[in-house]
């Protein structure tokens, strides 16, 4: 592996970035400029990792030398290889690459109790960009031998074994530990592969753990991820779970051995890098975000609240492959609540399952466009659901009491997702990113996130997140400037109080001040305004919500905001929170064709 | 979506089929290169570890963990069977001394002196690898299986459930528009392959499980009708597994939508053949799609001539299958293909082909939205 | 004797005057059957006209502790009559033979003095339709009596034991008064199968129990009964879950009271559970107790939770042990034992007194999650304050419904639920009235149903 100073990465004029996707290979320029890093040109590729190619440089190269066409640059040499550092007119100073091609990384995690060292450990593992196939956990109501064949049955690149407190138990860990060993999980590279196994729990069990682990597994002993009930440590559990997946994972991939010679900075799982740009980005400018990318199988969301990250990937919530399944869990009703016009039933269901069973089609009529963005709402709200019941505070922690807490006893394990504190939320994903208007991304967000208060909303361009997440590691200035510059595309902020009314009845009156948006009024509750406040503008909105509405600053206070506007503008939403649609579909309708209409999102429909 | 339309599914008369039959874990191969295999032989077998049956002996025996060792009667890889004690306490003074009979026969894998645990594997599980295929070994994988190659008449479905299975074709529809219900099905049928024509009941699939059939092929099915067949509403397309007690293979898709003539006419021409159909699905990943082999006669292999496939390039003049509505399930040729996205209803800005229906009028469809009929 | 009327009766009067009247009452019995006198009549020679077919009835849907008196006016009720006086004379039950007893040796007392123009009344145990006391005269009517006429205290209830012979006598507005009518018979009042009186018990009763019928049939439907988390309890898996990480073992103290007491029961429902959950955990629960017969119940309320947990393998007994019958004895080895050993996790439930912050404070000192439940009004702020988590009153015995989330029992706890708000309502609406019948007192409506709240619902 080529090894770049820090220093050197922050002279770097050129930088060249790859995403090697399961089914393409994306490629991305960023060129230092007069106005500082903007990313410039793009290109793709097929990826190449699986026969009868086999090699993932192929597409990396073909993507690159897209790129170089594009930018006019050479990259790639005689011999195949990019060229660094870079001169006037050739090569890159900085190259770095993510990978979730084949799957990405399979993740099987264990820990003592399901709630407590097992769910930190999943924490780790799907903060490193893993796919968490299943957690074992000495709690899971699953008999030991039903535990044995789960293992047996599914096939991790990697597992994560933790359990017990520094001091703490050891019984435990020791006898999932001893589960674990003779079920010898098949791991899916064949019989050459030795399973990488990562002990992230109880020091006093290590040595144990070294002698259950001594034949056919490859070991690696970390700090303990919890070693303390009041404390999670997941930095190095996670680290090796990177190192791993480049050393085992990775180098079993056809190519990567050789691609990973090329970065200056270590392979990142996809959604490993998604989250480190989104946590840089939360980091930086205090605030708290949201990051989700739908696709066509699994649904990832991102969180940053007050500095903690969370990711979850909702399996089987997607617009594509698990379309029928979104059905199933949000059922057709629910879905059918953000259609305004009439649709068979059985027909949609029958589409529903012709879609699951040719994911590639794209809805053609606006009828299936708007069918289609219903199901994505019921996915989005579903992965959002799953997101903040994972998002929590740590269980198992002693509470501090006062005689004031009598009638409020709260447990430990609340979620930390706060609508209310929520600033940015940013969608990628095929529904969201290449919906026909932005109206429909921005809509979309309001109707399946909920954001309360003020919330800037945007969207990934060019899905460069990936990208840009692996560069904030060498090159953080860089990675910024190009997020806040190219990478997002503001739609606008939406501007929400939290509570409920009567409809019709005054939600709140809202005063804006800015250089082209000069406006007051009032909002009705139940009704949605949408207002143009185009890109790279803002204004200051005041609002003065209802007595039984709070923008923030508690019910019926007064709050003052500068917001920034976005190819939608600003969206005044008076619906309520939490969002409550009628039960009876005929009520359903034309409240929905109102809110369609307020927000200008099917122009061709009548 | 790398591609801009789906590769089709393959309906042809004559095609040269392999396949690879591998052992989840190394075994032992039964046949050799050059050997004529019929579809339900067994070509390579092996044997899983057993299950392991973990076995808490201090709770048992009321006794710490680090104690359970001496107490053991067995020693690691020692075989055990039912009823033989395992372990003994040392009880007061040579008295009172508790034993613990093994409930289950293995050998002892593992015991443990903290969490006072015995593990005992039981017997190996035998995994046998059918043909599938009736064809030819072509190629043997030591310890993991064989390659067969046969010439055959393939069908590809569009969608499936269930394993696989084998029987002969029988008839159940008289055109390939007719729905297949359960009158139609008689007992006869058993141990057959079923075909239908448009969409299948789920009371005829009901019906076939009755009365033994291997397989149902149909057009069409309706939701609610594969609901009430799986018992639950499926989620993701990845089937084969199901145990409904028949294989169903469905050409077309979901809803009213009557099969292929082609297919239909295919499966009518090979009445009597014996088949086998794999019901399995995969869509992602590795696509798999369910598939109907009929193996060829040597007379038959002669007489056809195999299809080519050319793997499919979009142009003027090829038959494609609509796959999206609002024109879903209709065939057309492709009249024309423009190279500039048009904009298309939904406002979206795609790439798109025009297609002429067989009513003679022309449409424009997304590229992503229509299929090649290959073969 | 009578003077005493208008302050209530220190004590020992009281007793005094009730032995009087019990001598006096056996004496009159004794001397009833031997003396048949003439009543000395104080009919005035020219008063109004008397009242005419007096009759006395049953009244109907009682206790046969009422009667109900009709008559016609007098002939000079629009005239000179300004009111009734009515009064009651007591004697034995039966027909009795006129010539035992005589009309001077009925002891008449008023019972009640009504308006002109009234030609029906009820003779009750209702307070205002059962005596007349002196303070309640004008002071011309006053005048017209001798005041050892007057009762001195309510009388005794009309019963079923005995019969009763009714006068009235009109009285005109210059105090004349006319000739006494008395019912003809003696009337002795019968008891119905029910007491219409206590109609809001029924209605209660039907409301109450119905309403637990309905949501139980309600939950067995399926419907979702929404019932308020209760921390305490939804902590119950974190608790040993941390204990389980910890590798240290969970206490339960079931209180120290007996098993006699419901706070030691409602306990036992706690501790199935802690031990459920700590089978499924496999973690260890330790149960000191400081009564022989709680020791054997939580043994079997343990070993049922293995059970059931399908880990019977793991339940020991040994971990349940008694300690001392000793109340501090108990305490101080609980806090050794605390100190010595670390448990993750506490559970204090049960009946507790002194030792309920020794106990909490100790275990929060050792950094324990700590959920307690008690009745114990006096122990809760302890609790409150030194705990993690805390089971109020209530919500302590409601566990075992929150815990089993078996239709039957949810649906009781909601119907309960509901019944508790009736009487709430019930409360405050009976408050304001009384307030307002004290503030505005001569409103007929208020003054009504305060004394319908005062008689009936609250004796």
């Amino acid at each position: 592996m080529t090894t770049t100073t820090k220093s050197d990465a922050q002279q770097a004029r050129v930088i060249l970035a790859t995403d090697c996707g399961s089914t393409t290979t994306k490629a991305i320029l960023i060129q230092l400029t007069d106005e500082g890093y903007r990313q410039t040109h793009r290109g793709e590729a097929p990826t190449t990792v699986e026969e009868p190619f086999a090699d993932v440089t192929m597409g990396v190269v073909n993507a690159v030398v897209e790129v170089g066409e594009l930018a006019g640059r050479k990259f790639i040499d005689d011999s195949g290889k990019i060229i660094q550092p870079a001169t006037e007119t050739e090569g890159c100073d900085v190259y770095i690459s993510t990978s979730s091609a084949g799957g990405g990384l399979q993740m099987m995690v264990a820990g003592v109790v399901a709630e407590m060292t097992a769910a930190s450990a999943k924490r780790a593992a799907l903060g490193a960009g893993a796919i968490v196939m299943d957690v074992i956990a000495s709690n899971d109501k699953r008999k030991p031998h039903e535990q044995i064949q789960r293992i047996r049955e599914l096939r991790p690149d990697m597992m994560l074994v933790s359990g017990g407190t520094d001091g703490g138990d050891a019984k435990h860990v020791v006898s999932i530990a001893e589960l674990i060993a003779p079920a010898k999980p098949q791991p899916r590279f064949g019989s050459g592969y030795t399973l990488p196994i990562i002990y992230a729990g109880n020091k006093d069990a290590a040595p144990r753990m070294n002698k259950i682990f001594e034949q056919g597994f490859e070991l690696l002993i970390v700090d303990n991820l919890r070693p303390v009930l009041e404390r999670e440590n997941l930095g190095p559990a996670r680290d090796a779970i990177h190192d791993l997946f480049l050393e085992h994972v990775m180098a079993h991939a056809p190519g990567y051995d050789k691609l990973m010679g090329w970065t200056d900075a270590p392979i990142m799982p996809t959604p490993g890098a998604v989250g480190n740009i989104l946590q840089t980005i939360a980091e930086s400018q205090n605030i708290n975000a949201v990051g989700v990318d739908i696709g066509g199988a699994t649904t990832d969301v991102f969180s940053v609240f007050d500095k903690t990250f969370n990711r979850t990937v909702s399996a089987n919530l997607g617009m594509s492959y698990s379309i029928s399944n979104v059905c199933a869990e949000a059922t057709m009703p629910n879905i059918l609540r953000w259609v305004h016009f009439d649709m068979d039933e059985r027909e949609l269901r029958n589409r529903v399952k012709n879609k699951m069973i040719r994911p590639t089609t794209i809805p053609q009529s606006l009828e299936a466009l708007v069918f289609e963005q219903a199901v994505a709402r019921e996915a989005l709200r579903l992965a959002y659901i799953q997101h903040k019941e994972f998002a929590t505070t740590l269980k198992g922690v002693q509470q501090q009491r006062s005689v004031g807490d009598t009638f409020s006893q709260e447990t430990g394990g609340q979620t930390i997702v706060d609508n209310m504190k929520l600033n940015l939320l940013v969608a990628s994903g095929g529904v969201l990113s290449h919906a026909p208007s932005m109206n429909q991304t921005a809509l979309l967000l309001i109707d399946a996130f909920q954001p309360e208060g003020f919330t800037t909303l945007a969207k990934d361009s060019i899905f460069m997140m990936p990208h840009l997440g692996v560069l904030a590691q060498v090159h953080p200035k860089a990675a910024m400037e190009v997020f806040e510059r190219d990478c997002l595309i503001y739609l606008g902020t939406c501007v929400a109080p939290k509570g409920s009314g009567k409809p019709g009845k005054p939600c709140f009156d809202y005063t804006i001040k800015g250089s082209t948006l000069n406006e007051s009024g009032q909002i009705a509750f139940g009704e949605i305004k949408l207002l143009p406040l185009a890109e790279g503008e803002t204004a200051s909105v005041t609002v003065e919500p209802g007595r039984t509405f709070d923008c923030g600053n508690g019910p019926g206070k007064r709050v003052e905001k500068t917001v920034k506007g976005g190819t939608v503008g600003l969206v005044l939403d008076g619906r309520g929170r939490p969002l409550e649609l009628p039960e009876s579909r005929e009520a359903c309708k034309p409240l929905i064709s109102k809110w369609v209409e307020a927000m200008k999102l099917y122009p061709g429909m009548g | 979506m790398g591609n801009a339309y789906t590769p089709g599914l393959k309906v042809v008369n004559r095609i040269t089929h392999q396949c690879r039959r591998i052992l989840p874990i190394p075994g032992k191969v039964l046949v050799s290169k050059g050997d004529h295999v019929e579809a339900e032989q067994v070509v390579a077998q092996t044997f899983m570890p057993g299950d392991i049956m973990p076995v808490n002996l201090a709770n048992l025996l009321s006794m710490p963990p680090s104690d359970v060792m001496e107490c053991v009667l067995k020693k690691v890889g020692e075989r055990i069977e039912v009823g033989e004690p395992l372990a003994q306490t040392k009880g007061i003074f040579g008295m009172f001394k508790q034993v613990y009979k093994s409930k289950d026969a293995g050998t002892i894998e593992t015991i443990s002196d903290v969490t006072g645990q015995v593990i005992i594997r039981g017997e190996p599980i035998p995994v046998e690898v059918r043909a599938y295929l009736t064809g030819t070994v072509t190629e043997v994988i030591p310890e993991q299986g064989v390659m067969i190659e046969a010439d055959v008449s393939f069908v590809q479905g569009i969608f499936g459930i269930g394993g696989e299975s084998f029987g002969t074709i029988k008839m159940a529809a008289a055109s390939h528009e007719q729905e297949l219900q359960a009158d139609m099905i008689t007992p006869d049928m058993k141990g057959c392959v079923i075909v239908g024509g448009a969409r299948v009941w789920h009371d005829a699939v009901r019906k076939a499980i009755e009365v033994g059939a291997a397989a149902v092929v149909a057009g069409g099915i309706d939701d609610q009708d594969l609901k009430k067949i799986l018992g639950y509403d499926l989620g993701v397309a990845i089937t084969g597994t199901e145990k409904v007690g028949v294989t169903l293979v469905i050409t077309e898709g979901f809803g009213d939508i009557a099969m292929a003539e082609r297919t239909f006419d295919l499966l009518k021409a090979r009445v009597g053949d014996f088949a086998a159909v794999n019901g399995a699905t995969q869509i992602r990943a590795g696509v798999m799609r369910p598939e109907i082999v009929i193996p060829l006669s040597e007379e038959e292999v002669k007489a056809e001539e195999p299809a080519k496939l050319d793997g499919g390039m979009l142009e003027t003049g090829r038959p494609v299958r609509i796959i999206r509505d609002p024109y879903f399930g209709l065939i057309g040729t492709v009249a024309g293909l423009p190279s500039e996205p048009q904009v298309l209803g939904s406002g979206s800005k795609a790439r798109v082909l025009d297609v002429k229906l067989g009513s003679g009028e022309t449409v424009v469809i997304p590229r992503a939205n229509v299929e090649l009929i290959e073969g | 004797m009578n003077n005493g009327l208008d302050a209530p009766y220190p004590t020992l009067t009281r007793l005094t005057q009730l032995s009087f009247r019990l001598s006096r009452a056996i004496m009159c019995l004794a001397v009833l059957p031997a003396i048949a006198c003439l009543a000395a009549s104080v009919a005035m020679a020219q008063g109004p006209a008397p009242v005419t077919n007096l009759q006395s009835a049953d009244h109907p849907w009682d206790g046969g502790d009422n009667a109900d008196l009709t008559w016609e006016v007098s002939a000079d009720d629009a005239t000179l009559v300004e009111s009734y006086f009515i009064y009651k004379a007591m004697m034995q039950k039966g027909p009795i033979p006129a010539d035992l007893l005589t009309e001077s040796e009925r002891k008449y007392a008023l019972v009640d003095v009504v308006p002109a123009g009234t030609t029906e009344y009820t003779v009750g145990s209702v307070p205002g339709s059962g005596y007349v006391r002196l303070k309640d005269l004008s002071d011309e009517q006053r005048a017209l009596f001798d005041p050892n006429d007057l009762p001195d205290k309510p009388h005794k209830k009309i019963t079923v034991e005995l019969g009763y012979l009714f006068k009235i006598v009109a009285v005109g507005s210059d105090g004349s008064q006319s000739v006494e009518t008395i019912t003809a018979a003696p009337y002795s009042p019968t008891r119905q199968w029910f007491d219409a009186k206590r109609m809001y018990l029924l209605i209660i009763t039907i409301i109450f129990g119905g309403s637990v019928v309905f949501f139980i049939q309600h939950a067995r439907a399926g419907k979702d009964l929404k019932i308020r988390k209760i921390g305490g309890l939804a902590a119950v898996d974190e608790a040993v879950g941390r204990a389980t990480e910890m590798g240290r073992s969970c206490m339960f103290i079931p209180g120290i009271l007996d098993m006699n007491d419901i706070q030691t029961i409602a306990g036992m429902t706690v501790l199935s559970r802690v031990a459920k959950t700590a089978a499924e955990y496999d973690a260890k629960v330790e149960v000191p107790t400081c009564r022989s017969l709680v020791m054997t119940s939580a043994r079997e309320t343990v070993q049922a939770a293995y059970l059931s947990a399908g880990r019977p393998d793991a339940y020991n007994a040994d971990f349940i042990y008694y300690v001392t019958d000793e109340q501090f004895g108990y305490v101080a080895y609980l806090q050794g034992n605390m100190v010595r050993e670390k448990p993750a996790a506490c559970f204090y439930m049960g009946a507790f007194y002194a030792e309920s912050l020794i106990l909490a404070e100790t275990g929060n000192s050792i950094g324990a999650i700590q959920i307690a439940g008690t009745a114990m009004p006096a122990q809760l702020p302890f609790f409150v304050a030194a705990c993690d988590y805390t089971l109020i009153g209530e919500e302590f015995f409601a566990a075992s419904a929150y815990l089993s989330g078996e239709p039957e029992q949810l649906g009781s706890l909601k119907g309960q639920d509901v019944g508790k708000i009736i009487v709430g309502i019930g409360i405050i609406v009976g408050v304001t009235i009384a307030t307002l019948a004290a503030w505005f007192v001569d409103t007929g409506f208020l003054t009504t149903w305060s004394e319908y709240i005062k008689g009936v619902i609250l004796t």
